[in-house]
C-alpha cells in the first residue's frame, strides 16, 4: 500500500474511519493500561481496607490481652493474699482449737477425778456389804 | 456493723464451759447477718444503726449498765445505749484533739450518794487532758505533760486524779484539776497506771518493768521486771489485790501486791493491748489484735473470741462485772456478756444460759427446768437446797424442791456484789451495805460497822452460819468483826476478835449450837487456827490447828474443815479437839496425797462426802471423804454413845476412835472416851480418866477433866470456888508450881506444912538445897510431920466425899419433889 498521507501527517483512521491524531496501536495499549491501572488502585484500595481492619483487629487484641494480663496479675496476687489469710485464719483456727483442748484436758481430769471417786465410792460399798 | 457472734465468756465456779455472747458496732445489717451465720448457734438482736466510728477507737467507758461512752481519732464522742440499741453523737472535738484515755468520776463515795453531775476525764494527744461532762462539753482541759497524755485514772473515792505522759512523768491532780505534785519522772513514756485498792499506792510501767510506789514520799518503792517486752497495760483490783500487766511480749501475767509472779500466759501471736479485772477480781478480759478472752484470777482461761476488731486497745467493763466492751482498732466497738456460768449442788446443775434466762437440770432424773428473769442475772449462789439469783433490780429464791414459784423481792441498790448462804438464811453484800435475809424473804438485819466498805468485800473475807456473820476488817487486816445473824449487832459487846497477824481467809462452821460457834482462819504465814466466836468473859483461846495452808472449806452437814496442808489435802475429823486434847489433834486426821491434785489446787465445796477442787489449770476434781465422821459427829451431838462405839468398831479406824475419844470427853462421856482411848493405845490417858471418874465429887472430877485438857488455871479457879482448897493446892503440888500452892495456902491458912513437906521430898529427890527465900521463910514456923499431914489429907478427902454424898441426896430429894 502506498505512503497514505494522512499518516505523514499523523492523521490516522480507525476502525469506525474515524480520524484520530495517535496510532490506533498505541491508543489501544494506552487504553488498556488504563484500565490496568484502575484495576491497580481498585486493588490497592481494597488491601488497605483489609489491611486497616486487621490493624484494628489486632490492636482490639492487644488491649483484652493487656486487660487479661492486669487481671492475671490480680489474680496472682490475691491467691497469694489468700493464702497468707488463710494462714491467718489458720492461726487463729489454731488458737481456738488450742483453747478447746485445754478446755478437753480440763474435762479429761475432771472425769477422771470422778471415776476415782466412783470407784472409791464402790469399793467402800463392797467393803460395808461384806461386812455386815 | 453488727458484729453480732457468740460465744460466751463465763467466771467462777464449777465446771468451766466458758462462752461469751458478743455482739459488736457499726451500722450495717448486712455484715450482720454475714456474721450470724460465721458463728451459727444464738444471736443477739442489736444493731446500731445511727452512727458509729470512721477511725481507730481508742477508749471507751461504761456510765450505767447499759450506757456506754467511746472516744475515737475521727474526734467524736459516741454514746451506745445498750437497751433501745441507738447510737447518738456526743460531741465532736475540735480537730487539734486527739482522744487516748478516758475515765469515769467514780460513782459512790463511801455510802453517800455523789450529788456532783457526773464527768469524765478525757486525756489528749497534745499533752492536755479534759474534764468532760456528761453531756459533752470540756469543762476543763488543763496542760498537763510534754507529748501525749497516755493514762488519767481516779482514784476510788475520786479525791484525785492521776495521769500519765509520753515524757515519762506521772502527776497527781486535785478534783477541780490543780496540780498537787509530780510523783515521779523517768527516762522512757508510762503507758499505763492503776491506783491501789486503798488509793494510797499507784503501779504504773516503766518499759519492761512494773513500779508500786506509795504516795507517802518516804515509803518504799517496789519495782521489778516483769516482761521481756515493753509493758502496755496494768490493772490492779481492789477486791483480790492482785495486779494484771499485758506486754509486747505478746504474755499477760497476774501478780500480786507484794510483785510475787501468780500467772505467765503462753505467747500470744500479737502484743497484749489491754487487761481489765471485772469489778469483783473473779474473772478478768485481756485483749489483744483480733482477740478477746477471759481469763479467771488465777490466770487460766475460760473462753477465747477471735472478732474481727483489730487490735483491742482499751477494755472496760461494767459495774455489774456482766459485760465488758472493746475499744477496737478498726473503728469497731465490741461488746461481750458474761454468760455460761455454772454452780452445782448435790444433784441439781444451774446454768445461765442467756442473760436472762436459767436452767436447771436434775441430774438424777434429767428433769429440766427453765428459769427467765426480768432483767439481766448479776449473781447468783447454788446451796442448801435454795438457789439465790440477784438481777438488777430484784432478788429471787427458789427452793430446790420446787423450781416454779420463785420468792421475789426488790432490790433496792442495783449491783449485788456478793451472795453467801447459810442453812436458814442468806448475806446480800452490794455497794452499800450487808443484808441477811430469810429464804422466805425477810430482811433480817443489816450488820453495819465503822469504815465499812461493802464493795470490797469478797468471799474469803466474809464467813456466815445459820447465827453468825464473820467479816474480816479491811483497815486493819488482824481484826475480824463478829456479828449476830439474827439481830446484826456486834458480838462479845462489840470487842472483835484480834489474830496476831493478819489474816487471810475466815470460815465460820456450819452446824451445832450457836455457844460452840468456832471460826477457822488462815493468817498471813499460812498457818491455820481455831477459835471460838461466842465466850463469856475471858478471852477464847487462838488455837494452831495447821500449818502451810493454803485453803480451806467447812462441811455442810457437820464440823468436819478440810484443807490443803502443804501438798496434801487434810480432813480435820473433828477440830474441836484441840482444846479438850491438843495432842490427839494430829490423830484425828485424815491425810491424802495431794500429788493427784496438780499445782495449786483450791477448795470450792465441801458438801456431804465430797470435796470439790478447782486445780490451778483450771480442771475441777472430786476427793471423797469416808462417810464414818459425818456419822459420828451426829451420834455425838445426839449423845448417842453406844451406837457411836459400835460404829467405831465396825469402821476400825484409828482416827475415828481419836474423834471418838476427843467428843466423848468434851461431853464428859468418861466411860466412853475411856474406851476410845484405850482402842488408839493412848493408855496414860485411860489411867488418867479412871482416876478422874474415881475423884469423890463433882467439881474435883470436873477440875480434872480440865487439867486433863491443859487447863490449868481453869480447874484450879473451879475447885477454889467449890472450896476444895486443898485440891488447888494439890494441883500446883503435881505440877511442880510450888510458887503458886504456897501461894494458896499461905491465903488460905491451910496445908502449909504440906506445900512444905512435898517441896522437901522433891528437893531431897534431886539432891538440891532449897535457895526460895519465900519456902525459907514458911520452914522456919512450920514443922514438918508427914503422919499428921497424911492423915490431915485424908481428913479433906472424906469431908469432900461427905459433901458430894450430901450433894447428890439433896439434888436426888430435890428432883423428886
Amino acid at each position: 500500500m502506498a505512503k497514505d498521507p494522512l499518516s505523514e501527517a499523523g492523521f490516522y483512521f480507525d476502525e469506525l474511519n474515524k480520524l484520530r491524531v495517535l496510532e490506533p496501536d498505541v491508543s489501544q495499549k494506552t487504553s488498556e493500561l488504563k484500565e490496568e491501572c484502575k484495576e491497580f488502585v481498585d486493588k490497592i484500595g481494597q488491601f488497605q481496607k483489609i489491611v486497616g481492619g486487621l490493624i484494628e483487629l489486632v490492636d482490639e487484641l492487644a488491649k483484652e490481652a493487656e486487660t487479661e494480663k492486669i487481671k492475671a496479675i490480680g489474680a496472682r496476687n490475691l491467691l497469694k493474699s489468700v493464702a497468707k489469710q488463710r494462714e491467718a485464719q489458720q492461726q487463729q483456727l489454731q488458737a481456738l482449737i488450742a483453747e478447746k483442748k485445754m478446755q478437753l484436758e480440763r474435762y479429761r481430769i475432771e472425769y477422771e477425778a470422778l471415776s476415782k471417786v466412783e470407784s472409791e465410792q464402790n469399793e467402800f460399798i463392797d467393803q460395808f456389804i461384806l461386812q455386815k | 456493723m453488727l458484729v453480732v457472734k457468740e460465744r460466751l465468756f463465763h467466771p467462777l465456779l464449777l465446771s468451766p464451759k466458758p462462752r461469751l455472747i458478743y455482739r459488736g458496732s457499726r451500722a450495717n445489717i448486712h455484715d450482720e447477718t454475714e456474721n450470724m451465720a460465721l458463728k451459727g448457734t444464738k444471736t443477739y438482736p442489736c444493731c446500731f444503726k445511727d452512727r458509729s466510728h470512721e477511725e481507730l477507737v481508742s477508749c471507751v467507758g461504761w456510765t450505767t449498765a447499759d450506757e456506754l461512752y467511746s472516744c475515737s481519732e475521727d474526734h467524736q464522742i459516741l454514746k451506745w445505749n445498750l437497751l433501745s440499741s441507738e447510737t447518738s453523737l456526743v460531741v465532736k472535738l475540735p480537730e487539734e484533739i486527739y482522744p487516748i484515755d478516758l475515765h469515769w468520776f467514780p460513782k459512790t463515795v463511801g455510802v453517800k450518794k455523789q450529788t456532783q453531775a457526773e464527768v469524765f476525764v478525757l486525756t489528749s494527744s497534745d499533752g492536755k487532758f479534759h474534764l468532760v461532762s456528761k453531756i459533752g462539753r470540756i469543762e476543763k482541759s488543763v496542760e498537763a505533760h510534754n507529748g501525749a497524755v497516755l493514762a488519767g485514772r481516779w482514784n476510788y473515792d475520786g479525791t484525785a486524779l492521776i495521769t500519765a505522759g509520753e515524757d515519762g512523768q506521772i502527776k497527781i491532780w486535785s478534783k477541780s484539776g490543780m496540780l498537787r505534785s509530780t510523783l515521779t519522772s523517768q527516762g522512757s513514756p508510762v503507758y499505763s497506771v492503776a491506783w491501789g485498792p486503798d488509793s494510797d499506792r499507784i503501779l504504773y510501767t516503766s518499759g519492761k518493768q512494773l513500779v508500786i510506789k506509795p504516795l507517802q514520799p518516804s515509803a518504799k518503792v517496789l519495782q521489778w521486771k516483769a516482761h521481756d517486752g515493753i509493758i502496755l497495760k496494768v490493772d490492779w483490783n481492789s477486791v483480790n489485790d492482785f495486779i494484771l500487766s499485758g506486754a509486747e511480749d505478746c504474755k499477760y501475767k497476774v501478780w500480786d501486791s507484794f510483785g510475787r509472779l501468780l500467772y505467765s500466759s503462753s505467747s500470744h501471736d500479737y502484743p497484749v493491748t489491754s487487761v481489765s479485772w471485772a469489778p469483783d477480781g473473779e474473772v478478768f478480759a485481756m485483749g489483744s489484735f483480733n482477740t478477746l478472752r477471759l481469763c479467771d484470777k488465777t490466770g487460766w482461761s475460760y473462753a477465747l473470741e477471735k472478732p474481727n476488731t483489730g487490735s483491742v486497745f482499751t477494755i472496760s467493763w461494767s459495774a455489774d462485772g456482766t459485760q465488758l466492751a472493746g475499744a477496737c482498732g478498726n473503728g469497731h466497738v465490741i461488746f461481750a456478756h458474761v454468760v455460761e456460768q455454772h454452780w452445782e449442788w448435790k444433784n441439781f446443775v444451774v446454768t445461765l444460759t442467756k442473760r436472762r434466762t436459767m436452767q436447771v437440770r436434775n441430774v438424777t432424773n434429767d428433769a429440766v427446768d427453765i428459769l427467765e428473769f426480768r432483767d439481766r442475772v448479776i449473781k447468783a449462789s447454788l446451796a442448801y437446797g435454795h438457789l439465790v439469783v440477784a438481777t438488777s433490780l430484784q432478788c429471787y429464791v427458789y427452793n430446790s424442791r420446787n423450781w416454779n414459784t420463785p420468792l421475789i423481792f426488790e432490790l433496792k441498790e442495783g449491783t449485788v456484789s456478793l451472795i453467801q448462804q447459810a442453812e436458814k438464811h442468806f448475806l446480800l453484800v452490794d455497794g452499800a451495805g450487808l443484808y441477811m435475809f430469810s429464804y422466805e424473804g425477810q430482811l433480817i438485819s443489816s450488820p453495819k460497822f465503822p469504815g465499812m466498805r461493802a464493795d470490797i468485800l469478797n468471799a474469803q473475807g466474809v464467813s456466815l452460819s445459820n447465827d453468825t456473820i464473820a467479816i474480816r476488817d479491811k483497815r486493819d487486816e488482824k481484826v475480824i468483826l463478829l456479828f449476830d445473824a439474827l439481830t446484826g449487832k456486834a458480838l462479845s459487846d462489840g470487842k472483835p476478835l484480834t489474830h496476831k497477824l493478819e489474816v487471810v481467809e475466815i470460815a465460820l462452821d456450819q452446824c451445832g449450837p450457836s455457844t460452840e460457834r468456832k471460826i477457822a482462819l488462815i493468817d498471813k504465814n499460812r498457818d491455820l487456827y481455831l477459835t471460838s466466836v461466842r465466850h463469856l468473859g475471858r478471852e477464847p483461846k487462838i488455837c494452831k490447828i495447821g500449818s502451810m495452808v493454803h485453803s480451806m472449806a467447812w462441811n455442810d452437814t457437820a464440823n468436819i474443815l478440810c484443807g490443803i496442808q502443804d501438798s496434801q489435802f487434810t480432813v480435820w475429823y473433828y477440830p474441836s479437839a484441840v482444846f479438850t486434847d491438843k495432842e490427839l489433834l494430829p490423830k484425828t486426821l485424815y491425810i491424802k496425797d495431794g500429788s493427784e491434785f496438780s499445782r495449786a489446787p483450791h477448795i470450792l465445796s465441801y458438801v456431804g462426802t465430797m470435796v470439790t477442787l478447782r486445780q490451778g489449770d483450771g480442771s475441777l476434781v472430786y476427793s471423797s471423804v469416808p462417810p464414818y465422821s459425818t456419822v459420828l459427829h451426829e451420834y455425838s451431838t445426839s449423845a448417842r454413845w453406844e451406837d457411836a462405839l459400835r460404829l467405831c468398831r465396825f469402821a476400825k479406824d484409828q482416827s475415828l476412835w481419836a474423834c471418838l475419844a476427843a467428843m466423848s470427853l468434851a461431853n464428859r462421856e468418861l466411860t466412853t472416851a475411856e474406851m476410845a482411848y484405850a482402842a488408839i493405845g493412848e493408855l496414860p490417858r485411860v489411867q488418867y480418866i479412871k482416876r478422874i471418874k474415881e475423884q469423890p465429887s463433882k467439881e474435883s472430877s470436873l477440875a480434872h477433866m480440865l487439867l486433863f485438857s491443859g487447863q490449868v488455871k481453869e480447874a484450879e479457879a473451879t475447885l477454889l470456888q467449890a472450896g476444895l482448897i486443898y485440891r488447888a493446892i494439890q494441883v500446883n503440888i503435881d505440877l511442880f508450881n510450888w510458887e503458886r500452892a504456897l501461894e494458896l495456902a499461905v491465903k488460905h491458912k491451910t496445908h502449909v506444912d504440906t506445900v512444905l513437906a512435898y517441896r522437901e521430898k522433891f528437893l531431897k529427890k534431886f539432891g538440891r538445897k532449897e535457895t526460895n527465900k519465900r519456902f525459907l521463910q514458911y520452914a522456919e514456923g512450920v514443922e514438918v510431920d508427914w503422919e499428921k499431914i497424911q492423915a490431915k489429907i485424908e481428913m479433906e478427902l472424906s469431908k469432900e466425899r461427905e459433901k458430894a454424898a450430901n450433894a447428890s441426896v439433896r439434888s436426888s430429894v430435890a428432883a423428886r419433889r
